[in-house]
């Protein structure tokens, strides 16, 4: 029996050591994992745990990130708790892993240090990595600040491991920015953290030799889309429930409050930028700033990246005139994933807001107070004229001359 | 541990009951099947097996069907070794915790992968896998080619065999690279036990499979898989093709423990040419016009000196 | 042979398969042998691959001497053996390798391979007689 470890009300701690922690106490029977920045120190608390007793799962160091969620996916259909850690080429070189993990309906939790993606090589934060993961038929769940990092990490578990929904769980921070920056901590203590997660519940284990069972089997033509058709249904109406109930569980333990997506300043907003992690932070500070001189900015954040929360976004931003989304990941000859699904959500209501899409922050560039009030006060601008007086897409912070796109 | 499966002779063998069914989409003839007999058969215990993307996992699994009897599991192509020790894994955290659900039972674990899945491209998760000592056994089916998707050359593929990838043809003899000494590699990595089998070998075979599953650690089997589609030879030849291959030496029996200790395992009464073996099989047909002719008296010679060496081995025990 | 009419919403998440029915518990698989398993329908083993045959083996049990060389290298489980004696050949199964034949250490053979039309009555009727040594050289 792993011991107990004595928590503090308020505990300092960056994001990584959240993410160990919030592992410790879900008493998670095996991670295998790889070490690789931003993401090591979550496999190195552990480790740190577990070399002093207070971890009795397995602890797996295998030899690349592949074999981590290989070894992950195996553990899981045996049938127990099982978490890992990665960041940018280690997650790039899962993905392959991560699309048999979801297929196979197995719930491992995955917690992402996010980091830009090769070439050119950078070890800081951007949204690169959590980008391309989003297709995969995982859940992933996007946290702001080392709080979070720990909180959503218990409540991963609760999500992805319940019966009805069965699926693999990404809790997203920023590399650096949430991963390296200590804060102050509320944990849960050891026991109520492990009552809130649960026991494990096995499905279909391979363990339990009384019911043999197959897993990863190939299906063609006759087959293959049924299998997929299920695993986006129960991703549409299942998952986003659940969630909700966790939450609310989650806040009547803590009185922690989270949503699908996070609003500030929305009630009466009359323009609004969507962001993810850190970004939602600094994001919010510009805002109380510009309110301050009576712009009518909110702030969105998107808590829930997949499945993706159409109708609560368009809900929110149903009344709203110009819309900024930040997307801090090259989209390489598109517009932004944000922009995108933003786009998709309000048409689908019926709505056409002035919409603009800024790239930002590409391997760890920073996104300033200022630079956000100048965003503002553009969107601000086009909604004053009720209508686009700039491009679509402008690169922030980029050195050069302005670098804009689609339009003028 | 569970006692060991008294297996006397072929009659007492033959009161198996397998656990890999029939109906399965293995060609007529297939030699996988006949190993993975074998191995399944080796023991009375539970099994939880993976297997690679190969011949083996993509005719025994095809939905709505399984052929497995046992809890079964396939990820990759490359990854079987660590899907099957990450199962391993879980079986230790649970034991440990009080929360296996047949406590008393004592499962074995076994991976299986192609000579592609293994020498190749799931190369690096195998080394990991032993390297970190997992209670395992990893099983090759060398058959020499990537057989499933229809005879590109392999690290396994032997020097002169023509391969989709590597075909003879009038400035080629095939194939230009040696063979992978998997073995050497494998007992490089101080695994417990490694050893090499031939399915027409029962005896040999299983009592090398039941070794393993009493080895504490990660077990390394390359079993010889003659494949009637990629050698080229009738499908009802499988047993006779396997037996020239021991009996001409090109796949000898034998054993490694610890990384060192090596016993030959089969010594042939009568040796025979290595000639002969190519002669049975269409992917060596070539080798048999006259401007290739110095590339049969090559494989002889290979075939000696790797002989010599494994009996120099045996004798100096290091 | 595949049902192929179920709809996405009606089978196991993660395209999960089960040898057995899932009310039963199995215990002791590996000494229970077919007779007394509870097969699912997707095991495999309720399936045929009898139309993948041209020829079929036929076994004549007036020459088997149970060595069971046939048993243990037969690639498709389809050598019925039971408490050490061949009983015959299980032609859901068969795909016609003709191993079992080839490795058959008899003389004449306790199995032949015959055109699958043909009925067992028929093959037994024109079973081959024993071999000299003399044609066995000449052969």
């Amino acid at each position: 029996m792993a011991d107990k470890m004595e928590l503090k009300e308020v505990e300092v701690w960056d994001g990584n050591l959240a993410s160990a922690h919030s592992l410790r106490q879900a008493q998670v029977d095996v991670v295998a994992a790889y070490p690789i920045t931003p993401s090591t120190p979550i496999v190195e608390n552990y480790a740190g745990f577990l070399a002093n007793g207070y971890v009795d799962g397995e602890y797996v160091m295998v030899e690349s990130e592949h074999a981590a969620m290989s070894g992950c996916i195996g553990a899981s259909a045996a049938g127990g708790r099982v978490a890992t850690a990665t960041s940018s080429q280690g997650y790039a070189l899962m993905v392959e892993t991560l699309y048999q993990a979801s297929g196979m309906r197995l719930p491992i939790v995955l917690h992402v240090v996010n980091r830009a993606l090769a070439a050119p090589l950078n070890v800081n934060g951007d949204h690169s990595d959590m980008y391309l993961g989003r297709d995969s038929g995982w859940i992933q769940l996007d946290s702001f600040r080392p709080q979070e990092a720990y909180d959503l990490g218990l409540m991963a578990f609760k999500i992805g491991e319940d019966h009805d929904i069965r699926l693999p769980v990404m809790v997203h921070q920023d590399g650096f920015l949430s991963s390296h920056t200590a804060q102050n901590i509320r944990p849960l203590q050891d026991d109520v953290a492990y009552n809130f997660v649960g026991e494990y519940k096995p499905y279909n284990a391979m363990l339990n030799f009384e019911k043999p069972a197959t897993y990863g089997v190939q299906t063609e033509e006759n087959w293959h889309f049924e299998h997929k058709a299920r695993q986006h249904f129960d991703l549409m109406t299942k998952v986003m429930p659940k969630i909700k109930s966790v939450f609310a569980e989650f806040e009547n333990l803590t009185g922690r409050k989270y949503k699908i997506v996070e609003d500030y300043y929305m009630e009466d907003a009359d323009i609004a930028v969507i962001a993810m992690g850190t970004t939602v932070e600094t994001a919010k500070l510009s805002a109380r700033i510009a309110r301050k001189s009576g712009l009518k900015i909110g702030v969105i954040g998107i808590r829930v990246l997949r499945p993706f929360p159409f109708d609560e976004v368009a809900e929110i931003l149903k009344n709203v005139k110009a819309i900024g989304t930040l997307d801090r990941s090259s989209p390489n000859g598109t517009v932004g994933m944000l922009y995108n699904e933003i786009a998709g959500a309000m048409l689908g209501i019926g709505k056409a807001p002035i919409m603009r899409n800024y790239i930002y922050g590409l391997g760890g560039r920073d996104i300033t107070v200022e630079m956000l009030k100048n965003i503002y006060n553009e969107l601000n601008e086009d909604a004053i004229a009720g209508k686009r007086l700039g491009a679509v897409q402008k690169f922030i912070n980029v050195r050069g001359p302005e670098l804009t796109f689609l339009g003028k | 541990m569970a006692e060991e499966k008294k297996i006397k002779n072929l009659k007492s063998f033959s009161t198996s009951a397998d656990r890999f069914e029939g109906a399965n989409l293995l060609c007529p003839g297939c030699a996988h099947s006949i190993i993975v007999r074998e191995v399944l058969n080796a023991t009375n215990d539970d099994l939880v097996i993976s297997a690679s993307t190969g011949c083996l996992e993509v005719c025994t699994a095809v939905y709505p069907y399984t052929s497995w009897d046992a809890s079964w599991i396939h990820i990759g192509f490359e990854n079987s070794a660590t899907a099957v020790t990450g199962a391993e894994a879980m079986y230790k955290a649970l034991k440990r915790k009080g929360r296996l659900f047949q406590p008393e039972r004592t499962p074995k674990f076994v991976a299986f992968g192609g000579d592609g899945a293994s020498y190749d491209i799931g190369f690096q998760w195998i080394s990991g896998a032993f390297e970190r000592g997992h209670d395992f056994m990893y099983v090759t089916l060398d058959n020499e080619v990537y057989a499933n998707t229809g005879g590109q050359s392999s690290g396994s593929t032997p020097i002169g065999a023509s391969t989709t990838t590597a075909p003879a043809g009038r400035v080629s003899y095939g194939e230009k690279r040696h063979k992978k000494d998997m073995m050497a590699i494998m007992a490089a990595h101080g695994a417990p036990y490694v050893a090499q089998v031939a399915p027409n070998k029962w005896k040999d075979m299983v009592k090398k499979i039941q070794t393993g599953f009493n080895t504490k650690g990660p077990v390394y089997i390359n079993a010889m898989s003659a494949c009637t589609t990629e050698w080229k030879f009738p499908a009802s030849d499988t047993i006779a093709v396997s037996d020239i291959a021991v009996d001409s030496l090109v796949f000898p029996l034998y054993e490694i423990i610890n990384g060192t200790e090596l016993n030959i395992t089969y010594r042939p009464k009568n040796i025979i040419p290595v000639r002969d073996y190519l002669g049975v099989q269409g992917r060596f047909k070539h080798l048999f016009q006259p401007e290739n002719a110095h590339l049969i008296d090559a494989w002889q010679k290979r075939v000696d000196a790797h002989w010599a060496y494994l009996q120099k081995r045996e004798e100096a025990r290091v | 042979m595949a049902k192929e009419t179920k709809g996405w919403n009606e089978f196991d998440a993660g395209a999960i398969l089960f040898s057995f029915n899932k009310e039963t518990t199995v215990s002791n698989l590996a000494t229970t042998l077919p007779e007394n398993r509870a097969y699912s329908q997707s095991n495999s083993y309720t399936a045929s691959v009898a139309d993948w045959r041209v020829e079929k083996p036929v076994f004549n049990r007036d020459f088997c001497i149970d060595c069971q060389f046939c048993w243990i290298y037969c690639p498709d489980m389809s050598i019925v053996s039971r408490n050490e004696k061949m009983v015959g050949v299980d032609y859901d199964h068969c795909k016609g390798c003709g191993i079992c034949v080839d490795v058959c250490p008899t003389n004449p053979k306790s199995l032949l391979m015959f055109e699958e039309k043909k009925s067992e009555n028929e093959a037994l009727a024109n079973w081959p007689k024993k071999e000299s040594k003399k044609d066995k050289e000449a052969n």
